[in-house]
């Protein structure tokens, strides 16, 4: 549009200048009065040809500025257009986000309200614990107050059997000397007067008297068990039997082979453990002394994280029938004519072996000798 | 006799005890004088030359005294406590007697200064050897407190 208004101006410049000569040319050679007329004509002509042509190019100042005008304001509309383009897609966006977000929050309130039900359903456990934990509490001071009692029990019934016992050993064995003294006496300061069927009695008085010494040193002994703790130490077994079988020897002869293999060690009271393996042997060898050639063996094994010892001897044995009061205090399978004993050993050798948590047990058969089992757990030495 | 040289004093509640022991020291050949009393109370009123024993040569002390623990009126432990709380008595070696090693008052004794302490066999023949081997220690042996 811009190269059609130059032109427009540069043709009427020419239009200007071309008139003008003419009109020059004309008015020499023209009349003066027809001349003049025509003179007058043309240049109201050329005037209005100039006005026009001034027109036109107001005009087309003002159409290019309408122009440039129009062109701003397309301009305008084209970025305002982008503009709401781009805010339509921002909208679009949010609105997208906006369902993200409505389904978000859709879905969290949908898990607040689980979350919800499963508060009212750990508030019913709670308060149903609650209730729980009461009713243990009464229970246990109801059991605490009964232990309580219990352990009342057992210390008076404890203080009544140590002094049972004492009573046991000084009351009985006060008397028991003095039967026995005198009886001695007798038998030593009047021995001239006594014939020999006096002599025999006075005898079977301080038999009699002495087998009674030895039981209440039984008894007591068993009572003492009760009582006594437990102190655990490694137990070299060999020097132990060892040691037991030196102790016997000295105190009675027998003519019993004793065949010892080498034993495992174990973790007990020493003393205690002395005196299971004096019971055992001292019962092998009592029960097997009848025999033409007494064997005694002593052997040791593992078994089921426990070590296990066995007595065994070829004497007398017992019927499998009555292996049950075997342990019991003064139970007795063989008359006192046959085997002397008081029915106490066995059973201080299970409290004993109780005390260290093993077990004891026994098997034999009428005539063909008898073995004689217990077990200690094995102890696992902690590391360190 | 209360100014003759006393050597055992026996306090003794058991007369047949009593008479075992004197027996066995007869037996032993331990002839030396003894004298037996039947309770605490008597035995600290010889010591003491009081009640019965007023006017008696308190210096005219026991070589040693055999002592049993249950006794009526004043125990064993009692008469031992005064024995050694006194200036006078508590040199003399006291060997306590009893029925057995039960009692629970062993370790009292001892630390309330026994000498030695004996369980009573009741084998006559362990009896008359522990009492004369007592005998023959705390009156031959032993030199006592001058």
């Amino acid at each position: 549009m811009e190269n059609k208004v130059d032109r427009d101006s540069i043709s009427y410049n020419r239009v200007k200048t071309m008139t003008a000569l003419e009109l020059s040319e004309e008015a020499l050679e023209a009349k003066d009065e027809e001349k003049n007329e025509m003179a007058v004509k043309l240049a109201k002509a050329v005037k209005e040809l100039s006005f026009q042509i001034e027109e036109k190019g107001k005009r087309a100042d003002e159409l290019i500025i309408a122009n440039k005008e129009l062109a701003f304001q397309s301009e305008q509309k084209d970025k305002r257009a982008a503009e709401l383009a781009f805010q339509n897609e921002q909208k679009d966006k949010r609105a997208a986000e906006l369902i993200i977000a409505n389904k978000e929050l859709a879905f969290q309130n949908e898990e607040k309200e689980k979350r919800a039900a499963e508060l009212v359903i750990a508030n019913k456990e709670l308060t149903f614990q609650k209730g729980e934990k009461k009713k243990r509490a009464v229970e246990l001071i109801d059991s605490n107050k009964e232990v309580d009692e219990l352990e009342k029990r057992v210390k008076e019934r404890t203080e009544d059997l140590e002094s049972f016992s004492y009573s046991v050993s000084h009351d009985l064995r006060t008397p028991l000397r003095a039967i026995n003294g005198y009886a001695q006496m007798l038998g030593e300061d009047y021995d001239t007067v006594l014939d020999a069927e006096g002599k025999r009695w006075l005898g079977e008085v301080r038999n009699n008297a002495r087998k009674m010494g030895v039981l209440i040193d039984d008894l007591l002994t068993f009572s003492r068990l009760g009582r006594k703790g437990i102190t655990k130490s490694n137990v070299d077994m060999n020097k132990l039997v060892e040691t037991v079988l030196a102790e016997i020897n000295q105190g009675n002869t027998h003519s019993a082979e004793i065949k010892c293999s080498n034993l495992f060690p174990a973790i007990a009271d020493y003393n205690l453990l002395q005196q299971v393996i004096t019971n055992l042997l001292s019962n092998a060898i009592k029960y097997s002394s009848k025999k033409e050639k007494p064997l005694i063996e002593i052997k040791s094994e593992r078994k089921n994280k426990a070590l296990i010892y066995s007595v065994s001897d070829n004497g007398a044995g017992f019927d499998m029938e009555y292996v049950n009061k075997l342990f019991g205090v003064f139970q007795r399978l063989h008359s006192n004519e046959e085997f002397s004993g008081t029915g106490v050993g066995l059973a201080i050798v299970q409290r004993i072996i109780h005390k260290h948590d093993g077990k004891v047990w026994a098997q034999g058969k009428e005539g063909q000798g008898a073995t004689f089992f217990f077990s200690l757990p094995e102890i696992v030495k902690t590391e360190y | 006799m209360e100014n003759t040289s006393v050597e055992i004093l026996l306090i003794e509640d058991n007369m047949n005890d009593a008479e075992l022991a004197i027996r066995a020291f007869r037996k032993g050949n331990i002839n030396n004088n003894l004298i037996h009393l039947k309770d605490g109370a008597q035995a600290l009123e010889f010591l003491f030359g009081t009640g019965k024993f007023e006017g008696r040569d308190i210096k005219n002390k026991p070589k040693v005294i055999l002592l049993d623990l249950k006794m009526p009126k004043m125990d064993g432990l009692e008469v031992l406590t005064r024995i050694k709380a006194n200036e006078l008595t508590k040199a003399i070696p006291v060997v306590v007697l009893t029925s057995s090693k039960e009692h629970p008052d062993i370790d009292r004794a001892y630390s309330l200064g026994a000498n030695s302490y004996i369980v009573k066999p009741v084998e006559l023949d362990e009896f008359t050897k522990v009492v004369t081997d007592l005998g023959f220690y705390w009156l031959l042996k032993n030199h006592p407190p001058v």
